[in-house]
Formats: C-alpha cells, sequence, structure tokens
C-alpha cells in the first residue's frame, strides 16, 4: 500500500451555509428565468428575443437552476433538494420554451394582405382572413381581422387588441390606405384594376412603396383603368408632409398625388393633380375620387409555447411553495 | 430517491425539448403564407352580397342556395370575357334544365356598359352589377374572367382563372349537378 492510498481526506461536509447559498443562488436563477421568459408574452415584438444575447443570458440562468438540480440529485442540500428539485425542474421547462421561441421562433412580422385575402399562420394554428371594405368602413378606421382555428371557431381581431394563439402574439395594426373610385366624363363607374398586386379587382391602395418626392419619401402604389387605357400612380401625403410640401390649400390635410400614364408610360397632359379625402378630382378624362383611412395589417410574434410555460410554471410554484411550507412531497417529510 | 429524482427530471426535461422544440420545426416547414388566387377557395362557404341586376332587381348569390351556380365575373372591356361569353350562354341554355344557375357579375361598371354588352351577346342569364368589385374580392380573382362553381350548400366547388371553352365549362359543373 502506497502513502497516498493509506492517507483518505475525510470528505467535507456541507454547511447549512453552503446548502443556503446554492438554494438562493438557484432561486434567483429560476426568477431571472421566469422575468426573461415571460417578458416575451408582455412586449412579444421586442427584436432582442431573437438574439445571442438573450438566449445566452437564459442559457447562464438556466445553467444555475441545472447546477441546483444536480447537487440535489446527488444528496446536496437535504430535505429541500426534492421540491426545489422539482422547481428548478419547472425553471429549466420554461428556459427551454423560451429559448425555443427566441432562437427558432421568427422574428416579428407584419402581414399586409389585400382585402378578401387569406393568410396561413401555422405557428398559431389559424387563418387570418383579411375582411373586405367599402370607403365608409376604410374612413372609419375600425375593422377588423378575422382569425380562424383549426377546429372551425373564428374570433375577431380589432384595433389595439392583442391575441395569443399557440406559439404566436397577434397584434392588429392599422396602416395608412385609400380607396379609390373612378369615372369617365358621363359619371360612368369604371372598373379597377391592380395588375400588380395580388387582389386583382381591388380598389384600395395600401401604398407599399416608398418613392422620394420633393425631398420627401412619400408611400406609394398604383392601379389601372383598363376601359380608359390609363395606369395611374398614386402617393400618399400625410398631413406633415403636405405642410412640409407648402402645397396651397392642403397644408395640414391628408392628400393623393394622382399621375395618369398611357399604356406606354407616358404621363398624359393634365394627369396631375392632389385630392383631399372625399373629393372629386377630374384628370385627363377621368373623375376620380378617394377615400384615406387606415386597414388592418398583423403582426406576428413568436411567444413561447403556452403549454410549456403553464406546466413550467406550475412546477416552479408547486417546488417553491412545498419548500416554503415545508410539505411532504412524494412522500417524504420536510425537515431540518 | 436519487436515481427517482434524476429520472424525473431527465424525463420532464426530454419531453419539454422534444415538444417545444419540435413545435418550432413543424412550423418551418408548414405552408406559404399566402394563399392565393380563386383556386385556393375550394371547399369555402361563398361569400354573397346583394347587389342590382340589369332589370334593376335586387339580387344575391345565396337566393340561389339549394342549386349550383356558376359565377362568371366579368368586364366589358376584358377581350377574353367577350370571346367566353357565347360558350356561357350556351350552357346556361343546355343546363338550365337540370338545375344550372348561370350569373354574370360586371365588376366596376355602370349599368350602361354591361347592358351594351348583354344586348350585343344576347345573354339571357341574369347580370349583376357590382360596382364595389366586391366579388372580385372575395372570390380572389387574379385577373378576368373568373369562374366560380358554387354548389347547393353554398361552397365553393372550384375556382377557375382565366377564359373556358364550353366543354371545360361543362366539365366544371357537371360533377356537381349530379351530386
Amino acid at each position: 500500500m502506497s502513502a497516498a492510498e493509506g492517507i483518505r481526506l475525510p470528505r467535507a461536509p456541507r454547511s447549512d451555509d453552503s446548502d443556503a447559498g446554492s438554494r438562493r443562488l438557484a432561486l434567483l436563477c429560476a426568477g431571472a428565468i421566469v422575468a426573461l421568459v415571460f417578458a416575451q408574452d408582455f412586449a412579444p415584438a421586442w427584436p432582442g428575443f431573437h438574439t445571442w444575447q438573450y438566449a445566452a443570458a437564459v442559457v447562464l440562468a438556466a445553467a444555475g437552476a441545472g447546477s441546483y438540480t444536480w447537487n440535489a440529485r446527488k444528496g446536496a442540500d437535504g430535505a429541500f433538494a426534492f421540491p426545489l428539485g422539482v422547481a428548478m425542474a419547472g425553471a429549466l421547462v420554461v428556459a427551454v420554451a423560451g429559448l425555443a421561441s427566441g432562437l427558432l421562433g421568427p422574428d416579428t412580422q407584419t402581414l399586409e394582405r389585400a382585402p378578401g385575402a387569406v393568410a396561413p399562420l401555422p405557428e398559431a394554428g389559424a387563418a387570418a382572413f383579411f375582411p373586405n371594405v367599402d370607403s365608409t368602413s376604410l374612413a372609419r378606421g375600425d375593422i377588423g381581422i378575422t382569425l380562424r382555428r383549426r377546429d372551425g371557431s373564428s374570433l375577431e381581431l380589432l384595433a389595439g387588441q392583442r391575441r395569443f394563439l399557440g406559439a404566436a402574439a397577434l397584434v392588429l395594426e392599422p396602416h395608412v390606405a385609400a380607396y379609390v373610385e373612378a369615372r369617365d366624363a358621363r359619371g360612368d363607374h369604371l372598373t379597377i384594376t391592380q395588375p400588380t398586386n395580388a387582389a386583382f379587382l381591388s380598389s384600395l391602395l395600401q401604398f407599399p412603396q416608398a418613392v422620394p418626392i420633393a425631398g420627401q419619401t412619400l408611400p406609394a402604389d398604383q392601379f389601372a383603368i383598363p376601359s380608359a387605357h390609363r395606369q395611374i400612380k398614386a402617393f400618399y401625403f400625410s398631413r406633415d408632409a403636405t405642410s412640409k410640401a407648402h402645397v396651397r390649400g392642403f397644408a395640414g390635410e391628408d392628400a393623393v398625388l394622382f399621375a395618369v400614364d398611357d399604356e406606354n408610360g407616358k404621363l398624359v397632359p393634365n394627369g396631375i393633380g392632389l385630392a383631399r379625402s372625399g373629393d372629386d378630382i377630374q384628370l385627363a378624362g377621368l373623375r376620380l375620387r378617394v377615400t384615406i383611412g387606415t386597414y388592418p395589417g398583423l403582426a406576428i410574434s413568436a411567444v413561447p409555447l403556452p403549454l410549456a410555460l403553464g406546466l413550467g410554471s406550475l412546477c416552479l410554484a408547486g417546488g417553491v411553495l412545498a419548500a416554503v411550507l415545508r410539505v411532504p412531497l412524494a412522500g417524504r417529510r420536510l425537515s431540518r | 430517491m436519487r436515481n427517482a429524482l434524476g429520472l424525473l427530471f431527465a424525463t420532464i426535461a426530454a419531453i419539454a425539448a422534444v415538444a417545444i422544440v419540435g413545435d418550432y420545426f413543424a412550423q418551418s416547414t408548414s405552408s406559404q403564407r399566402f394563399a392565393g388566387g380563386p383556386a385556393a377557395l375550394a371547399g369555402a362557404p361563398a361569400a354573397s352580397y346583394q347587389l342590382k341586376r340589369l332589370d334593376g332587381a335586387t339580387d344575391s348569390l345565396d337566393r340561389y342556395r339549394g342549386r349550383v351556380v356558376l359565377v362568371n365575373l366579368w368586364a366589358s372591356w376584358c377581350a377574353p370575357c367577350r370571346s367566353e361569353t357565347p360558350a356561357l350562354e350556351k350552357l346556361y341554355e343546355q343546363r338550365r334544365s337540370q338545375g344550372l344557375v348561370v350569373l354574370g357579375i360586371d365588376q366596376g361598371e355602370s349599368g350602361a356598359a354591361a347592358a351594351t354588352f348583354a344586348r350585343q351577346l344576347r345573354l339571357e342569364y341574369p347580370i349583376l352589377l357590382d360596382e364595389d368589385q366586391r366579388y372580385g374580392r372575395a372570390f380572389s380573382a387574379i385577373g378576368l374572367p373568373t369562374t366560380i362553381v358554387v354548389d347547393k350548400s353554398g361552397h365553393i366547388v372550384r375556382g377557375i382563372d382565366g377564359e373556358l371553352s364550353l366543354a371545360e365549362m361543362q366539365q366544371a359543373v357537371d360533377p356537381v349537378l349530379r351530386l
């Protein structure tokens, strides 16, 4: 027997102070996990949730909670080990849910679709139905989006509301839009088409482009009046934009600038004019009426799966409560 | 006890990880965000709006519930619509006795243009005037003409973009008439 083999150093007993310290650290880590992950439900659109820094913070907190569980499995912290071990396992489930939505969930995106369009939302287990609109409802600006779930039930999402469906938070975000009507010189109604838009027969302009005009960047869109062989560009002037552009008679008012081209894209004589909401404007033999208002877009943000959050939180809360109240858990009495 | 605790944690962790992470991978392989065009409407309930007919009466698609309806979206300036219309009139004559309703819905035009078109082509089937192009948007038209076949229960069976021949129209409505 060697000298080294002959000398057995006694294992240092774990002190109560050390156990209490690791317990406090574990609870701190669990609290951090809950705060970090539940923050996704309170501000789902914050881009920080999809960064490596956020993931690192959750992993760090999870490592703290995990190390307690590991040590508890090896017998540390006596009678607190089981209830707090369960609590830490719950915190880890919450952490995994937060990491999954942060790292694997898509960044927040806003869907802007034409009236009548249907957008599948696989992360929400539903589909969004963008409503048909007329000039009156557009001007009111209170149009909602219908969400239809896989089970056939549906619910309405209105401006300012937030809904949680599956692993997604859905928020209605209205944006500026204009409803256009066209008549010929005799006053007969004319078909409006949007050849470059998925909604070919939509009279609603949603201004998806941005064009620099007179030192300002203006939202822009276009439509056609096939029976008159005209293509028309439309530029939205907000109240600020009309004020900055010093347009006589329009300062401080929303307006749309129309530019009428022929089929070859050449501007026709007397083909440019600015129109207020509700006004008729005569341009190149056409009578155009624009109604300015808002049409809903749908902002979708990834959030942690509610089931995972619920189960994790339940384990966490139950474990902590059992430890605090010293309630026997799994047939084991807590006493120190 | 230690083993039991370890097993419990390992099981919870494994189930949670697979369930949570797997869900996001399932989402990433799901369908595209945009479901467009009239073909995508098959199976959906057909939208219905009250409109004026050329003869001045009020009409709507849901008035024909219990009958098979072929809805044709058109406009007088649309050349393929003009060339398709004689076949549509022929289909109406052939299948009217079997319960088929043909509804022509003019998109965005006043009655004068639609009346001239109907008179020139001697149309017998009802023509509705949709100045606000609501049916066009509701049926996700990506061009004109657009044809929608609606079954007796008011659900869309087929949505077809573009000009159809008489044979293609018969092929679209005959199976639905037999149901």
